[in-house]
């Protein structure tokens, strides 16, 4: 691109043009999502198989999460500071993530209180969480496959607490295994362009 | 009456700059010139013009031992270009 003047209808394009191109730039690559939706689906069925061997220990499967969640916090970290361009999405995709993670704390630290079994209402968390991720980078794959986790969660109240650990693995399957695949070959196929 | 148009935003390179750049909360160097398609020498240029106009800012840092330029827009070159994009609406029309 040169420096020069330009007419009315070839400014207009250009601006249409250089906007779309930048807020249709994914900046996701989808790693996230699949990192923890392996780490989930996996936890899960680990959890699955020591409950079902009544095993007195089957909880301690879940300590991966905190182990999950330090490294997400390094690699965003260093995502950030070798990123070429910061959009607004990266932002409002951190916001949902942080109350994501919040709520999730909460509702798994006050299962007593609720004096009901919490799992549908971590998939119900999921199905939020990759809901509104979906809205914001413009990635329908997403959205579809948080739909799919929103009637999971409604089933999962139905269900006894063995299968609803099963639900679980089946929701991240879902909503994070399969989109972040979906993204990660989108957003290598951008890459290459 | 058509108004005025900024002739600052109205050359091709600016105005793609500063429409990437409404876009987004902000970029690198290296990304407006993969973006634009222009050379780095001219593209500096007219990042010093738009920085000159209180349009955009420009930060310099270092990240991992290299040099990095960041660029934003300011509320000016926010305003700048909903002026620009009003005016040419009407000689569109």
């Amino acid at each position: 691109m040169e420096e020069r003047e330009i007419d009315a209808n070839q400014s207009f394009e250009l601006i249409n043009k250089m906007v779309n191109q930048a807020q249709n730039k994914l900046t996701e690559n989808g790693f996230l999502l699949l990192f923890w939706g392996w780490l989930v689906f996996i936890t899960a069925l680990v959890f699955y198989c020591l409950i079902s061997a009544e095993s007195s220990y089957a909880s301690l499967a879940w300590v991966t999460m905190p182990f999950g969640g330090i490294f997400t916090a390094v690699y965003v970290m260093k995502k950030n500071k070798t990123e070429k361009v910061k959009s607004f999405s990266n932002d409002y995709v951190g916001y949902v993530s942080i109350a994501f993670t919040i709520s999730m704390f909460i509702v798994l630290t006050q299962t007593n209180k609720l004096q009901l079994n919490c799992y549908p209402i971590i998939i119900l968390l999921y199905a939020i969480m990759t809901f509104i991720i979906g809205g914001i980078i413009r990635f329908k794959p997403l959205i579809i496959c948080a739909l799919v986790s929103f009637v999971l969660a409604f089933a999962a109240f139905y269900f006894e607490f063995k299968v609803q650990i099963l639900l679980i693995a089946l929701s991240v399957l879902v909503s994070y295994i399969l989109p972040g695949h979906l993204l990660m070959r989108k957003f290598k196929s951008q890459s290459n362009v | 009456m058509f108004k005025d148009l900024d002739p600052l935003l109205h050359s091709q390179l600016r105005l793609a700059v500063i429409s990437i750049l409404v876009s987004v909360k902000e970029a690198e160097f290296t990304y407006l010139k993969e973006e634009t398609n222009a050379t780095a020498g001219n593209l500096s240029v007219q990042l010093q013009k738009l920085k000159d106009a209180e349009y955009i800012e420009i930060e310099k840092k270092f990240s991992n031992n290299y040099p990095q330029t960041l660029c934003k827009i300011t509320p000016i070159g926010t305003k700048a270009f909903a002026n620009y994009v009003k005016a040419i609406k009407q000689y569109i029309k």
